[in-house]
């Protein structure tokens, strides 16, 4: 339960409503093949931000961050992006979510990470000094400079989700979307892998990450976008869109908001949460406290 | 003595295992990719399809290698088109398209009322009937594989562990997989003359799962495939000789005997723990020869 202690005031990184516009998606319908899965969607992220996807599981979460990668087929209306200026497009650092991920490749950590700089390592099939200098800087600061010739499948899932960041990092992104970086990891390594992405966000990096854990990660985010049914339900800082209102539309299930002070908890009736027959048990949905 | 160096005074046998060596390291090394991308099918099925090509050329009078490529490209951006159709399913596709080029050769042979020697070459591989214009026409596509992996390794390596993110990451993944498809078309046309329509699936996927079984790293893997393959060709093309078997047949059983090594090998080092041969296990199950 150390998770549900409320978080200090002031725990949360500020939003930042000033900085320059880095993505901005225009009544966008994404998908793949035939049809959209995201429609009509408006969202603007900026330099700076550091903001959470939530949503039911096929809700479109990883959509909506592909869409931002330039993984989907666009519908209707558009992508905008900000890259520095003199280059053709923004830098992304993509982290997949787990199950996206060909864990039996012949792959070591190390030849993983170098993926993310590919571009600059020239012609040369193999990296030069400077680049195997950046891998180890890079695996020294998140705690995996032991295992840079370790194959990627013989890893705990926090030294997985470390080597994708890696990757992601060692291109010095503009823009740092990752897909559920704390599925599948234990307590201690959610908090550590928050951590960093909190003291990378400080440290400047633009960061959208989805997730499905609502308590331990998305309430601590200074922003969050539901994303239900294929559209956007509600943007803005937990206070705001943590409302039972909200998390209705977009789990189709009667949850449970409480709030103490700076810390908000939802409480989720696991029955209608994944069956969606709320109608049934019905729970009252009034927001406790304030 | 004498009689081990004795195939050696003929001029077409010398020029068989130089064509089977290459050929073997040519298809080890193109078979990493098609492997790691599970496309096994598609160097099957664009084996028995450019066959179809062979007999076409051969009834219209036209060479065999313009023919064949040409009829390889065509078979290329057929399969790539088709297996995007999600609906019918990529293998299906190829396989209803591939067999329909095999079967139409095969309607023009038993049409044209001879079943010449160069058709049986086509089917089954006829190594010691290479002509100093195939084994030209081997060294260039080795020559022309080799340059493009060199140039592409990394684009190569990032499109087969993850297309999707490598787009995001800057790789002009549709480029690299039309040269890709271009390599592999080449590969199979080179090595119909060696090793026939029916075993070039053979000699793409065996070498490069049997490296997989050894190694946890990608350029390992490659490495091992190429050498693997090269040296399968030459041996299997000198005992050949001595014991009376089609050429093209010893060299895949060669290669298979070696699999089975590898296999047992990984097996044995599976039951200790930690040595990551579970893994490697695990990682061709996906594998298949058809
Ligand atoms: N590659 C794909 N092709 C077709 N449909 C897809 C693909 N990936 C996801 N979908 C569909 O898009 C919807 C949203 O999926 P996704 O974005 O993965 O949801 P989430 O990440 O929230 O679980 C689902 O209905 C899913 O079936
Ligand atoms: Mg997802």
């Amino acid at each position: 339960m150390v998770e549900l202690a409320p978080s200090a005031p002031g725990h949360r990184p500020p939003p930042h409503p000033d900085g320059e516009p880095l993505v901005e998606l225009r009544d966008l319908s994404t998908g793949y093949e035939r049809t959209p899965v995201l429609r009509n969607v408006d969202f603007t992220l900026r330099r700076g931000e550091f903001a959470g996807v939530v949503g039911p599981s096929g809700s479109g979460k990883t959509t909506l961050l592909r869409a931002i990668a330039g993984q989907t087929r666009r519908f209707a209306g558009a992508i905008e992006t900000r890259p520095r200026p003199g280059e053709r497009a923004l830098r992304l650092g993509y982290v997949p979510q787990v199950e996206a991920i060909n864990w039996n490749f012949p792959l070591t950590v190390g030849q993983a990470v170098l993926m993310g700089r590919w571009r600059e390592m020239g012609w040369r099939p193999w990296p030069r000094r400077h680049d195997r200098e950046l891998l180890a800087n890079i695996l020294e600061r998140l705690g995996i400079g032991h295992l840079v010739g370790r194959q990627i499948r013989a890893l705990s899932g926090g030294q997985q989700q470390r080597t994708f960041l890696a990757r992601a990092l060692i291109g010095d992104p503009d823009l740092l979307l990752l897909d559920e970086p704390t599925s599948g990891v234990d307590i201690k390594t959610r908090h550590e892998i928050m951590h960093l992405l909190g003291e990378l966000n400080r440290a400047g990096t633009t960061i959208l990450m989805s997730t499905h854990d609502l308590n331990a990660v998305a309430t601590h985010l200074p922003r969050l976008v539901c994303v239900g049914e294929g559209a956007l339900v509600a943007d803005g800082a937990p206070e705001g869109v943590l409302t039972p209102e909200v998390l209705r539309r977009t789990y189709g299930a009667d949850m449970l908001v409480l709030r103490r002070g700076d810390a908000i908890y939802v409480v989720e009736h696991l029955d209608d949460a994944m069956t969606g027959e709320s109608e049934e048990t019905p729970v009252p949905a009034t927001p406790v406290g304030g | 003595m004498g009689e081990l160096t004795e195939p050696f005074q003929f001029e077409f046998f010398v020029r068989g295992m130089v064509a089977a060596t290459l050929v073997g390291l040519l298809c080890g090394a193109v078979g990493v990719y098609v492997v790691l991308r599970s496309l096994a099918y598609i160097g099957h099925g664009l084996a028995h399809s450019i066959f179809g090509g062979a007999v076409v050329s051969f009834v219209s009078g036209i060479s065999f290698y313009i023919g064949a490529t040409l009829w390889g490209v065509f078979t290329v951006l057929l399969i790539n088109a088709a297996a995007r159709r999600r609906q019918i399913g990529g293998d299906a596709a190829i396989g209803i398209i591939t067999t329909c080029a095999f079967a139409l050769g095969v309607a023009l042979i038993s049409r044209h009322g001879q079943f010449t020697r160069d058709f049986d070459a086509a089917l089954f591989g006829e190594i010691l009937g290479i002509t100093s214009g195939d084994l030209a026409v081997i060294g260039g596509v080795l020559v022309l594989a080799a340059a493009v992996i060199f140039a592409f390794w990394k684009q190569l390596l990032f499109t087969t562990f993850d297309s999707d993110v490598a787009s995001t990451y800057g790789v002009p993944v549709p480029w690299v997989e039309a040269l890709f498809s271009l390599v592999l078309a080449a590969t199979v046309i080179a090595s119909l003359q060696v090793l026939g329509a029916t075993l070039i699936a053979a000699a793409l996927v065996i070498p490069p799962v049997t490296a997989r079984l050894l190694t946890d790293s990608f350029t390992r893997m490659f490495t091992l495939a190429a050498l693997l393959g090269g040296a399968s060709g030459l041996v299997g093309v000198y005992v050949s000789w001595f014991i009376d078997v089609s050429s093209g047949a010893t060299v895949v059983l060669l290669q298979g005997a070696l699999f089975a090594v590898a296999l047992a090998w990984a097996v044995a080092r599976s039951r200790w723990p930690g040595t990551g041969s579970g893994e490697r296990l695990a990682a061709i199950e996906g594998a298949t020869l058809d």
